[in-house]
């Protein structure tokens, strides 16, 4: 039987797998439940930034629709963004509070941010209420074409400043990879002291219903084929940077799980999986890490982690090729 | 509604309101400007409590009435919440009839007095009177008109007390004395039911006493208002918390058969900022109500209230415009009222902000706190405040603050008020999980009839709105009279 412990942003796991910020961690029963079932941490659910400013507008319609709530004179409907704000943190850090109280498991909160705005000066409450570490989401798709690279980047920087000025908790950033150079970003991400780097967030993809002219979601969940970027990332720079790097994104089996630890990250992110294949998954692929390792004669993960990253692998120009040339060329 | 406007149409065309239509022409009545309300002086009235503005003279308010044209179709109904017979009581006091004007405001206004004084008529009747709509020019001064009115019956010592219908023996509670609930009890005891309000605090009046100080609407003014529904038969218990004193429950085995809770929002909001825990940096609800309620204004009492000499209001509403002109008759040598949006979004009364802005109350828009820092004992000292500036607008119209990123500063402090609204009193939703409230714990009723999800509850003011005005409150306070009465005459048919 070997040992799956590991450490990621300084906090001691039991295993390597951990639950990703989504609507499985968003109550104490379920975090419970990911607990027995035998996950090394759980993210919480984000508070999102934008939810947040899009609660206070659908409340403000509300209000002005609907007259008998908050007339228009009132201080409370003046001030009800702060109110709003003020609501959806108290719950966030009962959460917090509650979840502590009742599991054993680190548990990471989690803010989705799109700009440095004041409201993330909350950091400290998070860690006033018991939360392991912080994991700053920050989700920004560069679809604006009058700001620069260099402009999305620099909020990138100032929320990390502004947060480590607030909490002394481990702090990681669950990026985007929507970088001009993105190899030289984690760098100077990593180079701000920041505990981890999780790769990458996944942006929701709009699509078309062609029937109705409708717009729609599409795929909700990840798929196994998305995790192959990832894989990449974390293996070019794992050697290079100090930063726990944490693989999220199409990890849905152990294999998949064994991949992204080969490739030098110390821990993974779960969630469609679950989704898919319900709380049992997180054993079958424990499981399945255990059983490959005693079949490799691996005692602890510490001793394979990174073996097939950029540095130590023996075909390491493998990462950067980006034509498949040779294999299609044979294709006949 | 049909019914009520065929009920004004002939009111209009009775004799007097004919002749007096025609004794001058409108032009003439057009001509004439709008009456300016005496006021104290800014530099005396800062010093003191009494009230700011004096009252018009028989002779002003019968000039003013004059300007009212007694249109056929009078708009100016529409705005007003409890739908007073605006042209009426208007052209009784142009009549010199000062006495019939009070009984026809009386006829549909438990609070004329009260109304007079804190409506924000300039939204609503005043807003909608003829003058605006089509001469944009000033509105006839009907909050002045009605306060005349009430004031000069209060005055002449003969009081009209409504008629009462003969009593039926039927029970009725409401739970708190503010506007709303004296607007239910004005109502349910005029069709002859027994009556009872009950009031937490040792004053009745609610928010009109706590919460609006004596420099904008005298206490002895609310009392009137209350002797009145005395002498109709209105029963008021004080010091008694319905929810724990007695639940409702136990009230319905005392024989009530239906209820009004009308216990208001008094639970005071924070911006939930570093520092705001430090001494001497109070709620609007506790520096108001201890100073209207509990004489704290006076040093030699039990339990005064700090006087600060750097007093900063946090907010723009009405609230903050009433804590900071308090601040400065408690001897303050700066007060300050720190917005976020710019003077012309405050929803404070465009009044108060002129009277504010006349007693020197110094007015930092756009400008909002970040951080409290406090002396070794505890108590305020420096505030740190952030520039703001109106960005995109939200849903409703208005631009967003967004703050000025690096634009931080200090300001010397030693009191702060802040008044950035306020919760329903959690009291009886706590006390009847049966009762479905939002999520923001106001009580959820329906519309037309004010009943609760729990039969035979009524509701209404700010228990149900969140934040409302004194006239929306007695509006609600008043169909939900309707609605108690259909109910209870539907349980109990008449013999």
């Amino acid at each position: 039987m070997a040992e799956l412990t590991t450490k990621y942003l300084g906090l001691s796991l039991s295993n390597p797998l951990i639950v990703g910020s989504s609507g499985l961690t968003d109550s104490v029963e379920n975090i419970l439940e990911l607990e027995k079932a035998g996950a090394g941490a759980v993210v919480l659910k984000s508070l999102f930034e934008e939810q947040i400013m899009l609660e206070v507008d659908s409340s403000l319609k509300e209000a002005y629709q609907n007259d008998m709530i908050y007339s228009a004179k009132s201080e409370t409907l003046d001030y009800i963004d702060l109110h709003i704000r003020e609501r959806t943190l108290s719950a966030y850090i009962e959460l917090i509070k509650e979840t502590k109280k009742k599991v054993m498991i680190p548990v990471i909160a989690s803010i989705n941010c799109v700009s440095s705005a004041e409201w993330i000066n909350f950091a400290n409450y998070f860690e006033e209420a018991g939360a392991d570490a912080l994991e700053l989401n920050i989700a920004i798709l560069p679809s604006d074409d009058k700001t620069k690279a260099s402009e999305i980047e620099k909020v990138h920087f100032e929320i990390i400043e502004k947060v480590r000025s607030k909490v002394k908790i481990p702090l990681s950033i669950k990026m985007s990879s929507s970088f001009t150079n993105l190899a030289q970003m984690i760098k100077r991400l990593s180079e701000t002291g920041i505990d981890g780097i999780v790769m990458f967030n996944r942006f929701y993809t709009p699509d078309f219903d062609i029937n109705n002219f409708a717009e729609k979601s599409s795929n909700t969940f990840s798929t196994a084929a998305e995790s192959g970027n990832i894989r990449r990332w974390v293996g070019i720079m794992s050697s290079k940077i100090d930063s726990d790097l944490a693989a999220s994104t199409g990890i849905h089996s152990a294999e998949d799980m064994i991949k992204q630890l080969l490739a030098g990250a110390r821990a993974v992110q779960v969630v469609s999986t679950i989704y898919r294949n319900g709380k049992d998954q997180i054993q079958k692929m424990l499981g399945g890490l255990n059983q490959w390792m005693d079949e490799k004669g691996y005692n602890t993960i510490e001793q394979f982690r990174g073996k097939l990253s950029q540095e130590k692998t023996s075909n390491p120009s493998a990462y950067e090729r980006i034509q498949f040339m040779r294999y299609f060329s044979e294709i006949k | 509604m049909e019914n009520i406007s065929e009920i004004l149409k002939s009111e209009r065309q009775q004799t007097w309101r004919d002749e007096l239509r025609k004794s001058m022409k409108a032009k003439e009545r057009t001509s004439i400007p709008r009456v300016k309300m005496p006021e104290q002086d800014p530099h005396v009235r800062n010093k003191n409590h009494e009230e700011v503005n004096m009252g018009l003279t028989d002779k002003m308010a019968m000039k003013e009435a004059q300007r009212c044209l007694d249109c056929v179709d009078p708009t100016c109904i529409t705005g007003c919440p409890v739908g007073i017979n605006i042209p009426k009581f208007i052209k009784r006091i142009e009549q010199g009839e000062f006495l019939e004007s009070a009984k026809t405001l009386k006829e549909t206004n438990a609070l004329p007095a009260v109304c007079g004084r804190v409506c924000p008529q300039e939204v609503q009747c005043e807003a909608n009177c003829f003058y605006v709509q089509k001469l944009k020019k000033d509105p006839v001064a009907i909050g002045f008109l009605e306060r005349f009115a009430a004031d000069y019956e209060r005055n002449s010592g003969s009081i009209s007390v409504p008629r009462v219908e003969h009593k039926n023996g039927i029970k009725v509670a409401v739970i708190g004395s503010g506007p709303s609930g004296l607007a239910v009890a004005g109502d349910m005891v005029k069709w002859g039911y027994d009556v009872t309000v009950f009031e937490a605090l040792h004053e009745i009046g609610g928010v009109l006493k706590y919460g609006i100080p004596e420099f904008r609407l005298p206490n002895e003014i609310v009392d009137v208002e209350i002797n009145n529904l005395k002498q109709m038969g209105v029963k008021f218990e004080t010091n008694f918390i319905v929810g724990t004193t007695a639940k409702v429950d136990d009230l319905k085995k005392e024989g009530f058969k239906a209820f009004f809770v009308g216990s208001g929002a008094g639970l005071p909001k924070f911006m939930n900022i570093p520092g705001e825990n430090y001494r001497r940096i109070f709620s609007s609800n506790e520096y108001l109500t201890r100073v209207n309620l509990m004489n704290a204004a006076n040093p030699e009492y039990d339990t005064p209230v700090f006087s600060g000499k750097n007093v900063a209001v946090i907010g723009g509403g009405n609230t903050a415009m009433d804590s900071v002109r308090t601040s400065k008759r408690l001897g303050a040598a700066r007060s300050m009222i720190i917005y976020r949006r710019s003077i012309e979004e405050m929803p404070a009364r465009v009044e108060e902000v002129k009277h504010a802005q006349e007693e020197d109350v110094e007015f930092m828009n756009l400008n909002s706190p970040v951080e409290y820092f406090s002396d070794e004992k505890g108590n305020v000292n420096k505030m740190i405040v952030q520039k703001m500036e109106l960005g995109e607008p939200d849903s409703s119209g208005r631009r967003r603050p967004v703050p000025l990123e690096g634009s931080e500063y200090e300001v010397e402090v030693d009191t702060v008020v802040v008044a950035i609204g306020v919760s329903p009193n959690p009291l009886i939703p706590a006390s009847m999980p049966e009762l479905e409230v939002t999520d923001w714990g106001t009580i959820k009723v329906d519309k037309e009839t004010m009943q609760s999800s729990v039969e035979g509850i009524f509701a209404g003011g700010d228990i149900v709105r969140g934040g409302a005005t004194v006239i929306l409150a007695m509006g609600d306070g008043r169909r939900a009279a309707k609605g108690m009465h259909e109910y209870l005459k539907a349980k109990a048919p008449a013999k």
